[in-house]
């Protein structure tokens, strides 16, 4: 039985569609990094971050100098409790890994501190109810990814209201 | 062609199975842990090993095309389909289901693409060869002639040799396959660092 195993077309066509692929992926890389390269969506917090070597050294992974770069001293001090402050500065000196604590890369709606990632409530409530961020809501204690306490906040007084109760139905907004 | 069909179907349900075992393992050892396993140092391990194993396959065709004797290197040939089924599962485990980034996941298809026509067009093709061969003997005990044997046998041979397609596949695409294996190792490297 007489046969050809391998058309003499198939090796040339196909290390041309290579090649057209890999400039392809070439000027992809260029043009949005994030969609050839990144292993998940950014989180909200960062969605703003124009270039993947913003937070990337390259061959040497996520760096903390970069992370400070903009995570500084000073906005710290703007943004969060003096104990939290302290302890993110004693971090720093000892030289642990901001990636130990806080993952990216999970998706937009993913909590990036340590063992509270999993959004329970779906994709829109934070624009359903006007805000920005868990604690709003929760106040997270020891037990933080099991069991966060719902604060006395007015945003949580309203959606009582509106619903009786977070667990049984009724609107979110108006 | 008797068989054909019907063996093409079972090994699809095992090959299938196979990558839901691999995937069903990932999704355990994933499952409650804040990191997905293919991201974890295990987890590069993994696909490191199911790099270095899916590798082993290339001794085959090397020794094919450059070995001295000139002889069918039929025991790499073992190794070459046990290597190509057990190195790409370990990319499975490796993977899991995340897939978002384009070049792992053009990485993974082409290797899907690579190892499935490997599978079927040779399981096709060692089934068919052993049925013809059957068939041929069984003909010649009832007496026929070598000619009208060759008629007889004409049709489950052009089946044959249609379905030698998958050879087409096969080999090319394991450029395209090593291509973007080594873009995908290349760009974790730069993005999540060497060590």
């Amino acid at each position: 039985m007489r046969y050809h195993p391998l058309p003499r077309t198939a090796m040339p066509v196909v290390a041309l569609a290579t090649l057209v692929l890999v400039l392809w992926i070439g000027w992809g890389s260029v043009r949005s990094p994030a969609a050839l390269w990144a292993p998940g969506d950014l989180s909200r917090y960062h969605v703003d971050i124009a270039g993947c070597t913003h937070c990337h050294e390259p061959f040497r992974g996520p760096s903390p100098a970069r992370c400070v770069g903009c995570h500084s001293e000073r906005y710290f001090e703007s943004r969060s409790a003096p104990a939290v402050m302290t302890w993110h500065r004693e971090m720093v000196a000892q030289r642990t890994a901001c990636t130990a604590c806080h993952t990216e890369h999970r998706g937009a709606l993913a909590q990036i501190t340590d063992q509270s990632r999993v959004n329970p409530h779906g994709e829109f409530v934070f624009r359903a109810t006007g805000t920005a961020s868990c604690t709003v809501c929760h106040e997270f204690g020891a037990r933080v990814a099991t069991r966060p306490m719902l604060r006395d906040a007015p945003v949580v007084k309203r959606l009582y209201e509106k619903g009786r109760g977070a667990h049984r139905p009724g609107l979110m907004t108006d | 062609m008797p068989g054909v069909r019907c063996r093409i179907l079972s090994i699809s349900i095992a090959v299938v199975a196979a990558v839901a075992a691999a995937l069903a393992f990932e999704a355990v050892l994933s499952i409650g842990e804040a990191t997905p396993f293919g991201h974890t140092s295990y987890g590069h391990v993994v696909g490191w090993v199911g790099l270095g194993v899916t590798v082993v396959v290339f001794v085959y065709p090397l020794r094919k095309r450059y070995s001295p004797a000139r002889q069918w290197p039929r025991g790499w040939f073992r190794v070459h389909m046990v290597a190509g089924v057990l190195g790409p599962l370990l990319i499975f485990l490796h993977s899991g289901a995340h897939y978002h980034a384009l070049v792992p996941v053009l990485a993974m298809a082409s290797m899907v693409i690579v190892v499935l026509s490997g599978i079927v067009g040779q399981t096709v093709h060692a089934v068919t060869l052993r049925t013809l061969n059957d068939q041929r003997h069984q003909l010649q005990h009832q007496g026929l002639s070598d000619g009208d044997i060759e008629i007889r046998l004409h049709g489950m041979a052009s089946q044959e040799e249609a379905f030698r397609i998958w050879q087409a596949i096969h080999a090319p695409m394991t450029v395209m396959f090593l291509v973007l294996t080594l873009l995908h190792v290349a760009g974790a490297l730069f993005f999540a660092g060497i060590s």
